[in-house]
């Protein structure tokens, strides 16, 4: 390297190189940088809108605030069913949260037991991010403060006031109004299979769906609709700041009337004690369901909170069948309360009620013996009723046949379905000739109808099903004047009234048949020789009650002679009905009382808790009230009579008690031997 | 001072004289993006000067000296440390590979006594000093295509491997592209260029199958695909996309992005505070920096094309090149057009090793444009 060796063209050729490359170079960033100029011009002008909306719904979080439920009152507006404060734990999982360290933390605040945190652990690993999982309800005060004070060392924890369901009347409207129990995944796909979009509530921890009755068929009714906390938060999902003009406020549910009324209920479930069976009550003017109680119950509070297997199964087990709404999803034999449609079906087909049918005790017909439960003799139709006599019906439903029974029983509500707004009820069996035919396609030589299935279809067996609000619509609809009065359960939703019962056609029975049958129905409770005499006396002065006493076998007694011996058990004794209505001379509540195998006579075990409940009714009309309190015309009250110094208060009070029903109340005769039936 | 006593010999070693000839539109400019990143960082930690916005400008400022006394070192000074500097920092590369910090599943840092440094970023410097010498040396022709093209073909290859190893992807990716592109300022057969460019598009699917990491494919993977893993590796691309979009024309205004305020923007005072600038300050903010960095680049560039020597001219074009990759590729990454690699916005981003490489650049790019007359030893062929 002695001489130069770079020359001046190679540098020049250098230079020139790279300044040409240079350029190169440059031209090729300046490229760059307007390509991301451009795509500023992308972001921050065409498409400005789209990334602000994204990054306001990073910015702002709109926490789920669930509305209170819809109340359900009585018809005088007693709270049925009400939401009481429940303060709860919630944990969300948040981006690096020591979940089992924030567990451990907590129980160290509230009771959980290991058993509990493993569970609660899963729960929180499983959950989507952010999306709380409940871990307490109904925490005290205590626990609640104290985790209030804490949370802001445990992240994801929250303490949180919501609301639950509270049923004041624990068992008495358990049937009717049902429960909510939180939501799982049937019920969400149910909703899916709907084809309807399913609420956020639905996923909302401690979210509870109706599940039976009122509760479910008006879920969406009471639900309301949930409103919004609009909550600043950071990328961690903490709160930054709420923020209270973007609050939208929840919709509160529909609050919920029922025509029933508190009062009515509850003596209806003290007058049941232990005895399973129903009691159904209307206003037979309007159709309003007063009562409609079914024993035993059970607790819908416990449902509330989640029922444990072993409770579950008790319940389930329990051979009273608690679950069972007997009112109206229950069928059985109506037994001798369904004399009225064969006396009536009779009197369409033009059987004369003067006629006479000697009642010797048994009868012969078909190759067996029927037997009566009483020797009554010559019965017309009045007596029969009265006397509840099996051998006149026997031969009267013989001699009309099931198809004009069954026209009577459908006219008057038995075989149907009443739309009362929630659902199970069951329609039962009302017999004819097709109804032969349709239950037996498989046995061609068994679908006509054989005499011989008449007579017991006369005294209410047989095939013969019904449900205890079948029963009472019928009563209902014998006692108006012949309207075909429908029951009504729901009085209104949210301030509207609900359509009554009462806008309905005339039956196509002429007055007289209704008079004639009332008259029978009159007689067993207030002729000294009824069947359920003793049992029907209000004791309200003039306000009388008419009824109809049944006793519904559920077993033949061919081969056991013995009918309600003790020794039977339990679920094969008789069915004990009883149907009434009063005041008899304008008729304004109608009832049914079943008593499932009460293993007495109709008289004996139903007729007086009828009694008990219907004086409940009665006495709570102001409009019978004021007929009952009213002193009676007295002559020695007259104006013009002397006045003998005697203060006129203590007068009336001696001479003119309110219930002079101590002289009809008087047992004026020997009661009715045996069981009526 | 007049041009004529400029000519007069021995007139530009006074030191006057070289701070005078300092670019000071230029120092200027890197004033302002240095501001500009501290402002943001005051607005990113809630209006206070702590954490970040305070140590970036101390850090600039001493810098900013440093870069100014660097300025006034001869050019041979820089020449004759152009090997050993780059010697030095393969070695230290290599005792990373061998007992370098782990951080963040990356083996990137060195403790030597109290520092604690990455190698790679003084190799950023040492590579283009390095290349600069190596080609100060080389007839044009050599230079165009000869067996010599393999000597700085190994000299870029050697830390790329090494730093992709640790890995580094960003920072090698970055060393390779500034020696691939003197290689092309000095003049590289445009037949090897495209050579180059054909056995890359073919390498790249095989990079991608068997040489990346995981994380890596998967960052490119969401390259394509931001939305597709919102929460995972799209976060970061997608956060930062709205943090630009939110901003509009204008910005929300200072202190009140709620993507940066708000934690949403990941690294929003490192590697994505180009997004939260762009929240708080918009298009108009954006633009303003992105002409900054321009000037810069433009700046740069004419002092390497005013440079006599050749060395002169290819180190502080290699420098801006170091400077305009480091843009672009932060910048294409905020707005969602290129891979999350670590790359931050030179100056604008909190991080001292950073700064303090591209300062000693601009050092170097500095000296070269006060020194611009000077012809350094020639020496063809002279390795040392």
């Amino acid at each position: 390297m002695s001489e130069p060796t770079i020359f001046f063209s190679e540098v020049n050729e250098r230079q020139g190189a790279f300044t040409r490359r240079a350029f190169l170079l440059g031209g090729l960033t300046g490229l760059g940088l307007t390509a991301l100029g451009g795509r500023l011009v992308h972001l921050q002008v065409l498409e400005a809108q789209r990334y602000q909306k994204l990054a306001q719904s990073n910015q702002f979080n709109f926490r789920l605030v669930p509305p209170p439920r819809g109340l359900i009152l009585d018809r005088n507006g007693v709270t049925l069913a009400s939401n009481r404060p429940n303060f709860r734990l919630l944990v969300a999982r948040e981006s690096e949260m020591d979940v089992e360290k924030t567990v451990t933390n907590l129980a160290q605040l509230v009771p959980l037991d290991d058993k509990k945190q493993t569970r609660l652990i899963k729960d929180i690993k499983r959950a989507p991010k952010k999306s709380p999982v409940q871990v307490m309800e109904d925490m005290s005060w205590e626990e609640f403060s104290r985790i209030n004070v804490r949370a802001p060392e445990l992240p994801g924890v929250t303490a949180d006031m919501g609301e639950v369901r509270v049923y004041p009347f624990g068992g008495a409207f358990a049937h009717v109004i049902g429960y909510v129990a939180r939501v799982n995944d049937r019920d969400i796909k149910a909703v899916r299979d709907k084809g309807l979009p399913v609420d956020d509530l639905l996923f909302n921890p401690g979210f509870r769906i109706g599940r039976q009755g009122v509760e479910k068929a008006f879920d969406l009714d009471l639900r309301g609709k949930a409103g919004a906390q609009k909550q600043e938060v950071d990328a961690q999902g903490r709160l930054v700041r709420n923020d209270p003009e973007g609050d939208i406020p929840p919709t509160p549910g529909k609050e919920i009337r029922l025509t029933l009324d508190a009062d009515i209920q509850q003596r209806a479930l003290e007058v049941m004690g232990e005895e399973s069976g129903a009691i159904v009550m209307m206003d037979c003017r309007t159709g309003d369901l007063l009562c409609m109680a079914s024993t035993p119950s059970f607790d819908a509070n416990r449902f509330v909170k989640g029922l444990s297997t072993p409770e579950y199964k008790a319940l389930a087990e329990y051979e009273r069948k608690p679950l069972l709404d007997k009112a109206m999803s229950g069928t059985y034999p109506p037994g001798s309360t369904f004399k009225p449609m064969v006396a009536l079906a009779a009197l369409e087909a033009g059987v004369d009620p003067k006629a006479h049918i000697n009642c010797p005790g048994s009868w012969y017909y078909g190759g067996r013996t029927w037997r009566c439960w009483g020797r009554h003799g010559a019965q017309d139709m009045h007596n029969a009723i009265k006397n509840s006599c099996d051998i006149y019906f026997y031969q009267t439903a013989l001699k009309i046949g099931p198809d004009a029974i069954a026209k009577a029983a459908r006219a008057f509500g038995l075989g149907g379905i009443f739309d009362i707004g929630i659902p199970g009820q069951k329609k039962g069996i009302v017999p004819d000739r097709a109804w032969k035919k349709r239950a037996n396609l498989k046995n061609p030589r068994n679908q006509i109808w054989f005499p011989g299935e008449s007579p017991s279809y006369g005294i209410g067996q047989g095939a013969l099903a019904v449900n205890p609000l079948q029963l009472c619509v019928m009563t209902a609809r014998l006692a108006n004047a012949r309207r075909a009065l429908n029951p009504r359960l729901i009085k209104s939703i949210g301030g509207v009234d609900q359509p009554h019962g009462d806008a309905v056609e005339d039956l196509p029975y002429p007055q007289e048949f209704l008079d004639y049958v009332r008259g029978g129905m009159i007689a067993v409770a207030n002729d000294t020789s009824g069947t359920a005499f003793r049992q029907s006396q209000l004791g309200l002065g003039d306000i009388l009650m008419a009824g109809k006493t049944g006793t519904a076998q559920v077993r033949s007694y061919d081969k056991v002679k013995s009918r309600n011996s003790a020794s039977v058990r339990w679920g094969l004794k008789d069915h004990n009905w009883y149907i009434a209505f009063a005041p008899i001379d304008a008729p304004r509540y109608a009832m049914a009382v079943l008593i499932e195998h009460g293993g007495l006579g109709g008289g004996t075990a139903a007729a007086p808790r009828a009694r008990e409940v219907m004086r409940v009714a009665l006495l709570k009309d102001p409009e019978i009230r004021a007929r009952i309190t009213q002193p009676m015309p007295l002559p020695e009250l007259d104006p013009n009579a002397p006045v003998e110094g005697a203060a006129p208060g203590e007068a009336t009070l001696g001479q003119a008690p309110p219930q002079p029903a101590a002289g009809t109340a008087a047992p004026t005769s020997p009661p009715a031997p045996g069981a009526p039936r | 001072m007049t041009a004529s006593a400029l000519t007069r010999p021995g007139e530009r070693d006074r030191l006057i004289v070289k701070f005078s000839e300092i670019d000071w539109t230029f120092c200027l400019v890197l004033c302002l993006i240095a501001g500009a990143g501290a402002m943001i960082m005051f607005s990113a930690a809630e209006l206070s000067w702590t954490p970040w916005a305070a140590p970036h400008l101390i850090r600039f400022a001493i810098f900013f000296v440093m870069m100014v006394i660097m300025a006034m070192l001869p050019l041979r000074v820089w020449f004759l440390s152009a090997y050993p500097v780059y010697a030095v920092a393969l070695i230290l590369l290599i005792g990373v590979e061998v007992a370098g910090d782990v951080s963040k599943g990356a083996q990137r840092w060195l403790e030597i006594g109290p520092l604690r440094f990455q190698p790679s970023e003084i190799m950023k410097v040492g590579i283009v000093l390095a290349l600069a010498r190596f080609y100060h040396g080389m007839s044009a022709d050599s230079a165009r295509m000869s067996w010599w093209l393999l000597v700085p073909m190994a000299l870029i290859a050697a830390p790329t491997l090494l730093v992709a190893h640790q890995p580094d992807l960003g920072t090698s990716l970055l060393i390779l592209f500034t020696g691939v592109a003197i290689m092309v300022l000095a003049g590289l057969s445009w037949k090897l260029i495209a050579a180059g460019i054909g056995s890359v598009m073919v390498a790249a699917p095989v990079m991608y199958f068997f040489v990346l990491h995981e994380y890596q494919r998967k960052r490119v993977d969401v390259l394509f695909n931001p939305e597709a893993d919102p929460s995972g590796s799209g976060y970061h691309i997608l956060q930062s996309k709205i943090a630009l979009g939110a901003g509009g024309l204008l910005g929300k205004g200072f202190g009140l992005g709620s993507q940066s305020q708000l934690n949403f923007l990941p690294e929003k005072h490192t590697d994505f505070i180009f997004a939260a600038l762009a929240e708080e300050f918009g298009f108009a903010g954006c633009f303003s920096i992105l002409f900054l960095y321009g000037a810069v680049i433009f700046m740069a560039l004419r002092i390497a094309s005013i440079s006599h020597s050749h060395f002169g001219r290819l180190a502080a074009a290699g420098v801006t090149a170091t400077f305009a990759l480091y843009v672009l590729i932060n910048g294409a990454m905020v707005m969602g057009l290129a891979p999350v690699v670590g790359v931050p916005m030179p100056m604008l981003s909190y991080g001292g090793t950073v700064m303090l490489t591209v300062m000693i650049g601009f050092g170097l790019v500095q000296s070269v444009r006060v020194h611009r007359y000077s012809e350094v030893t020639s020496g063809r062929g002279a390795l040392l």
